[in-house]
């Protein structure tokens, strides 16, 4: 995610959001809430552009509530890359605030295609539903044609596959969460003796 | 009215329509692009588009699809008005086209609509519009 987030209110002019984010370089500027129940809000390049340039109407007399969407969709900061360009394809979105305690963030497909590993270790998702699938039909397929079959040892040729890559991916989930909780410790106990780095 | 061509974005990247995802990817981030435009295979082939978008949707959330381009794409002439274009946009759900007349002369984006047309500082209604491109009518007539 971006962290550089700027926000308005919603009872700016259309013509303020655009010169902020002329100024900040930026694509979509978060809605803040009103009060501690109210919502987040999210207004885009794409909003001011289809909404208000293509109409000509004047952004000086148009406000931000007219054009963003409220509420809007917010991604927990622990949710994986993979998931939040599903969820994103499924919602025709491409950017959402990061939100946990308050505003953290904003995420959008630039941050996945540029940030994200999904070329260099692409996840499968779904893969436990997958084997639990796989397995059942596994069983299905052994029962009608004998546990010595050729299609029953194929069948959980398949289950044993999926199992593997599961296994796989969760080492190595698992690998880089340590190597970070490693790398957090050091940040905060720079001097400690475990941290320090030998060069010969 | 501002046209499309002194807001369009010159800088174009193009990739061949038989290049990996990953090289497309690449040549996005090396770039800092969020489109690369498909180059015709032969003369009368229409362009296509690979957007940033189309990656995400479709590659990064459901694993590998060799098919995300969008072609034929939405072109737009140079000589459109910046509003006609973001009117077009709007219309066909699209934020970017290639600007094409005898060829391939840069990219136009909801971006540079926003950064670089004056529609805040003058705002067209659709008769300030009918006015400019009817100077001789009757209702465009100013009086002093």
């Amino acid at each position: 995610m971006t962290q550089a987030v700027v926000t308005i209110s919603g009872s700016a002019t259309v013509a303020e959001a655009v010169k902020l984010l002329k100024e900040k370089g930026l694509r979509a500027i978060i809605v803040e809430p009103r009060h501690s129940c109210d919502r987040y809000g999210i207004v885009s390049e794409t909003d001011i552009v289809y909404k208000v340039a293509a109409h000509g109407h004047d952004p000086k007399s148009m406000h931000v509530y007219e054009i963003m969407t409220k509420p809007c969709i917010v991604i927990n900061p622990d949710l994986g890359v993979e998931y939040v360009a599903r969820l994103f394809s499924q919602s025709r979105i491409r950017r959402a605030p990061v939100i946990q305690d308050g505003l953290l963030g904003i995420i959008s497909t630039s941050d996945i295609l540029r940030k994200g590993d999904f070329i260099e270790k692409p996840k499968e998702l779904f893969l436990e539903d997958r084997i639990d699938v796989a397995r059942a039909e596994a069983r299905t397929i052994c029962k009608e044609k004998r546990d010595t079959s050729p299609d029953c040892a194929a069948a959980w040729d398949i289950v044993e596959e999926l199992q593997m890559a599961a296994s796989d991916q969760r080492s190595k989930d698992k690998e880089a969460s340590e190597k970070s909780s490693f790398e957090v410790y050091c940040e905060n106990n720079p001097n400690a003796k475990e941290c320090r780095i030998h060069d010969d | 009215m501002m046209q499309a061509k002194e807001i369009m974005t010159q800088d174009v990247v193009t990739v061949s329509g038989s290049a990996t995802i990953a090289d497309a990817i690449t040549k996005m981030k090396d770039k800092g692009l969020r489109a690369l435009i498909v180059e015709p295979r032969y003369n009368g082939d229409p362009y296509g588009i690979v957007t940033e978008t189309d990656v995400v949707y479709k590659v990064a959330a459901h694993g590998h699809d060799p098919k995300i381009m969008t072609k034929p794409c939405i072109v737009v002439n140079p000589e459109l008005g910046a509003e006609y274009v973001a009117r077009l946009f709007a219309n066909t759900r699209i934020r970017r086209a290639p600007v094409i007349q005898n060829g391939l002369l840069g990219v136009i984006s909801i971006s540079d609509i926003l950064r670089k047309s004056d529609f805040v500082e003058k705002p067209k209604s659709d008769f300030d519009r009918y006015c400019e491109e009817n100077p001789g009518a009757r209702e465009a007539r100013m009086y002093d």
